[in-house]
């Protein structure tokens, strides 16, 4: 099936409420279009129009609703003086935290977009991108949050220790860690795409809600207001659990929330749907990464049953980032189902086509 | 059991339940200078106490963070016991091999499969993080172990999982070496599809080991 839109076009339609060909549906493909492209995942350590080509090319092939800039988590560590693992041919990962004292916390600086590591090539990208599809898909520069970018600053493992032992030294991380996504939030914005934030560590699957509370809500609280300040709609994704930190979340003004396949989707729904547009949940790993198209295509009209008639709008999405090597013809499974389901959603239809 | 022994050991359990890292120790030394049996302190003091911590984290109400302090905890309590035990309380016959796969360098919740998997009894031989598969296989025959436990935290490594799996195919192992899988994006239909066997958290993982040395 072709579409009759482009996500801009079907972006807009919705949201007036008018008629469109589909629900916007997002795999969320990741480093993986590498792999649509034909290049090595470390080539985009430094080739700024390789990111874009490569996201260029997968959105061609698959038609998705959202293009993104975001590599791997570690940008903004890096830049501030973490040391990064980076594979020849997958995703780059943390080796050592900017902080190796934690007595020189107060050395510790706010990154510089244009300047450190790898964020101006990511920029760069960026420019790249919306030139290339401005005009017709959303464009986001993704952004790690303030607190995740913390444990990378600190060290994941000293950092979750330090909540008992030092809480003085993580409110300072995370300070500077909000000041390097500040800046970088306005660089995304300069250069006219839409910032989205990522919060992995802020999952209850790592940290408890009075921590995040503590820690974490009054830095990510106001990356965000700073986005919203000037007109931008923000999407956040947390992997993992949330529920207990759904209420905080939607407080914080974001636009989207966008969850893990853990969550109950039509709780979530049910609960903040009022607020938020939802996104999700395929699962990345079970179903799109090991199952078969057919798994691929139950489990989205699952997730449209769940969300479609969600107040503020429903995006069908992956739960996480796909995992590299997901198979195209899931991929293409995940479109081809979002355009089979059709729009306005019918769900007697969505039961049949499970049947 | 003596009023005094049981006392020390839910203490002992209480302590590791509380992050109290201090106190842990100086339970453990007066349990020592009681003279009482080092093994039982270890199982049914402070492993006790780690799984109750891990029941609360599946409850939701401890998390990582959490159970890190109580590790650490549980950890300095176990220095003070392990010198004190006899060697032939050792059930050292059975060997795993545990790291996490290539690519990925989150080792928490390795580290707590460690822990569980030696405080029920097992010699670990913990390989690190971002281990590449032919280095699991390689270990594993070398010290003939009986399980290979794989974790990771990143979608981007399960490839690696089964890869382990092939090259123990490839030497006909995979029935002497059984592998066993577990981490945030790991599940078990993943985990029958690449034929391991599927550990849904720190304690499960060890319930799991326990069973699959039965089975051999």
């Amino acid at each position: 099936m072709k579409d009759r839109m482009t996500p801009l076009e079907r972006a807009k339609a919705i949201a007036r409420g008018e008629m469109a060909d589909r629900l916007p549906c997002n795999p969320n493909v990741a480093n993986g279009v590498a792999r649509v492209y034909g290049c090595k995942i470390s080539e985009f350590n430094s080739n700024a129009r390789l990111i874009a080509a490569a996201q260029v090319a997968s959105y061609r092939r698959f038609g998705y609703d959202g293009v993104r800039i975001f590599t791997d988590l570690f940008p903004w560590a890096e830049a501030m003086g973490a040391k990064i693992n980076f594979p020849v041919d997958n995703t780059a990962d943390l080796a050592a935290p900017a902080l190796g004292d934690l007595s020189d916390i107060n050395r510790l600086e706010a990154a510089d977009p244009y300047k450190d590591g790898r964020l101006p090539v990511h920029i760069e990208a960026m420019k790249y991108l919306i030139e290339e599809l401005g005009d017709e898909v959303p464009c986001a520069g993704g952004i790690v949050g303030p607190f995740t970018n913390a444990f990378f600053l600190l060290g994941i493992e000293r950092m979750s220790k330090l909540f008992f032992t030092n809480p003085e030294v993580i409110h300072r991380a995370c300070e500077v860690s909000l000041e390097t996504c500040i800046r970088y939030a306005q660089a995304i914005i300069d250069v006219g795409l839409t910032p989205t934030i990522s919060e992995p560590m802020s999952s209850c699957t790592i940290v408890g809600p009075r921590h995040f509370r503590e820690f974490g809500e009054p830095y990510i609280k106001k990356l965000v207001h700073y986005i919203t300040n000037q007109g931008n709609p923000v999407t956040m994704h947390i992997c993992g659990k949330t529920e207990k930190i759904w209420e905080d979340i939607v407080a914080m003004g974001i636009a989207g929330f966008s969850v893990d396949n853990v969550v109950d989707l039509q709780k979530c729904k049910e609960q903040v749907g009022d607020r938020v547009k939802i996104l999700g949940h395929v699962d990345p790993s079970a179903v799109m990464y090991a199952g078969t198209p057919a798994d691929v295509r139950a489990a989205v009209i699952k997730c449209v049953q769940q969300a479609w008639d969600s107040p503020k709008g429903y995006v069908i999405m992956s739960g996480c980032s796909l995992p590299v090597e997901t198979p195209f013809t899931n991929i293409e499974a995940m479109m081809e189902t979002a355009r089979e389901i059709g729009y306005p959603i019918d769900p007697e239809k969505l039961d049949k086509m499970l049947r | 059991m003596s009023d005094i022994k049981s006392k020390l050991l839910l203490d002992l359990a209480d302590s590791v339940v509380n992050m109290d890292e201090e106190q842990t120790v100086e339970l453990a030394k007066n349990y020592i200078a009681h003279n009482l049996d080092p093994y039982e302190g270890i199982n049914q003091g402070l492993a006790l106490g780690m799984d109750r911590a891990g029941t609360l984290y599946e409850e939701e109400e401890y998390f990582i963070p959490e159970l890190l302090m109580c590790s650490d905890a549980m950890y300095a309590g176990l220095d003070v016991l392990r010198p004190h035990l006899k060697q032939d309380n050792l059930e050292d016959n059975h060997k795993i091999v545990i790291g996490v796969v290539q690519g990925d360098t989150h080792d928490i919740g390795k580290n707590l499969v460690k822990i569980m998997l030696e405080t029920t009894g097992f010699e670990v031989i913990d390989l690190g993080r971002d281990v590449p598969p032919l280095d699991f296989v390689n270990t594993a025959k070398e010290i003939k172990a009986d399980i290979i436990a794989l974790s990771t935290l990143m979608t981007t490594t399960m490839e690696g999982m089964q890869e382990v799996i092939r090259l123990l195919e490839g030497e006909n192992l995979q029935n002497q070496i059984k592998v066993m899988i577990g981490g945030g994006p790991i599940s078990k239909g993943f985990a029958d599809k690449i034929g391991a066997y599927y550990a849904g958290d720190a304690s499960k993982a060890a319930v799991l080991a326990q069973s699959l040395v039965k089975e051999v």
